[in-house]
């Protein structure tokens, strides 16, 4: 069977290397590779369009394999593996520890905060920031009341997505 | 139809105005002749079995600020419920301002209807949000009607759409923008970049805001609509209380501008869904159904069978909330009509 597979990268050398190893490893073929080093995420990263060949089995382990390097693999046959969830924090973000709130977003399981903007307004109260998370698929409910609750112990004013 | 109007505010003198306008097309369309019988305000009343002269009703008020200054037909100091014994009205309207406290003294004049067999009409969120299941009870012994579509959106149709038009679907959850107020806020708040003291101050100037804005900006307003649309359209027995409100007061024009930067607005949102009862500011997509400007309200409701559909509409002014109010008394006669 095929797999087709959207991993995002880091562009810096090696990365392309590093995701191959395993899919050669373990004993899958790979049929197509589309890698555009110019086209990049906002982050920066590199996704790089994959299909590769193999039974059940080893294609099941190759993905395992990749995750466990973390390479973040984002599609696997068009179906997102991980999305993104945005928040905003309002309040006295640097007084009331937001580094912290940040932590404690990032050990929720399956979360990784990405990205974070922050504001400082005139009165410190006003200031805002905006978290980015990435979460395994499905879970944005759950996550979401988690982000409240993180947010709401710092006094801050949460901004879920609807 | 006779046509009892308690409260003679904005919206009461926008059924006025309406009924003016369109009685004869609903003469022609249904043939449905609308009477007023009687109309109060906190001066007394205005009362006459044969109806009153619309224009002339308008017109006084308009002039000395009292319907009891009504030629030969006006009443000082006539109370609501001296009102509701005295007139010979098949449908009651209750327009009297909303009491989120108690509900009072709307619940009181509703139960006084529905147990002297009259249909019962209103726009009036307190004692919707507060005593939905009591009134919607006494509706069903008495076996009269209980309409109340102008509480929720203005003319923005969802109750009666959601039980007639979507009668064959279960919904499942519902989000909407629910006040028109703060959504004009957040909207000028998003384009300008100015601050929400700024555009509150100028709402107000403007008339979109009152001179008290706790009741819109505070989510309030927003919390009993979602009460309202949790008990008619998901069968539960919530109120008012069960709901966690976050307004719009702490938004910071800085909060707006890192939600545009990601292609997000923020819109003051109510969510009747699973578990959830809330309203609070939440990030909505830039091009989605939510990205309404202006007063307008808007509210996706999640189905079973039809999937997601969405209604949009004026979400307050006086013949917009009019226009709800007459649809429900058109809707009244003609359930009237098949059961004769």
């Amino acid at each position: 069977m095929r797999l087709n597979l959207v991993l995002e990268l880091l562009d810096i050398p090696g990365q392309l290397t590093d995701a191959f190893e395993p899919i050669s490893r373990l004993g899958a073929n790979i049929v197509t590779v589309i890698h555009q080093r110019d086209v990049k995420t906002e982050r920066g990263t590199v996704p790089v369009q994959i299909t590769i060949e193999g039974d059940k089995d080893t294609l099941d382990m190759v993905i395992d394999t990749l995750e466990s390097q973390n390479i973040q693999i984002m599609e696997v046959d068009g179906v997102l593996r991980k999305e993104k969830i945005r928040t905003i924090f309002i309040g006295n973000i640097v007084e009331k520890d937001v580094k912290d709130a940040l932590g404690r977003l990032n050990n929720i399981e399956g979360v990784r905060v990405i990205d974070f903007n922050l504001k400082i307004g005139d009165d410190p109260e006003k200031s805002a920031s905006k978290i980015i998370l990435e979460a395994d698929s499905g879970k944005r409910k759950d996550i979401m009341v988690k982000i409240k609750e993180i947010g709401k112990s710092k006094g801050f004013l949460v901004i879920n997505e609807v | 139809m006779k046509i009892c109007i308690l409260g003679f505010g904005a919206v009461g003198k926008g059924v006025v105005k309406a009924i003016s306008l369109k009685n004869d097309r609903f003469k022609e369309k249904y043939g449905l002749n609308l009477k007023v019988v009687a109309v109060t305000d906190t001066s007394g009343a205005a009362i006459s079995n044969k109806g009153l002269d619309l224009d002339l009703l308008l017109e006084t008020k308009e002039q000395t600020g009292k319907v009891s200054n009504y030629p030969e037909y006006g009443v000082s100091g006539m109370s609501n419920m001296q009102v509701l014994d005295n007139a010979e009205y098949d449908c009651l309207v209750e327009v009297t301002p909303t009491d989120i406290c108690n509900g009072e003294p709307t619940r009181t004049h509703i139960l006084n209807a529905f147990e002297d067999k009259k249909d019962v009409v209103t726009s009036n969120k307190g004692p919707l949000a507060l005593n939905f299941k009591e009134l919607n009870e006494s509706a069903v012994v008495n076996n009269v009607q209980f309409k109340f579509e102008a509480s929720v959106g203005g003319a923005m149709p969802i109750i009666n759409f959601a039980h007639e038009t979507l009668s064959s679907c279960d919904i499942d959850s519902i989000l909407g923008i629910l006040n028109g107020t703060t959504n004009y806020i957040l909207s000028r708040m998003a384009k300008e970049g100015s601050s929400y003291e700024q555009i509150l101050k100028e709402s107000q100037e403007l008339g979109i805001a009152e001179t008290n804005p706790a009741q819109d900006v505070e989510g309030i307003d927003a919390a009993c609509k979602t009460v309202i649309l949790a008990n008619s359209l998901l069968g539960r027995d919530v109120s008012y209380k069960d709901v966690e409100v976050t307004g719009i007061s702490k938004i910071t024009p800085e909060s707006i501008s890192l939600a545009k930067n990601e292609g997000y607005l923020i819109k003051l949102i109510g969510e009747v869904s699973g578990d959830v009862l809330e309203v609070s500011p939440r990030l909505v997509r830039e091009g989605s159904p939510f990205a309404v400007d202006g007063t307008l309200n808007v509210a996706t409701l999640k189905t079973d069978l039809a999937e997601d559909v969405t209604v949009v509409g004026k979400g307050a002014g006086p013949l917009e909330t009019a226009s709800a109010i007459l649809s429900d008394i058109i809707s009244i006669y003609k359930i009237k009509q098949c059961n004769r």
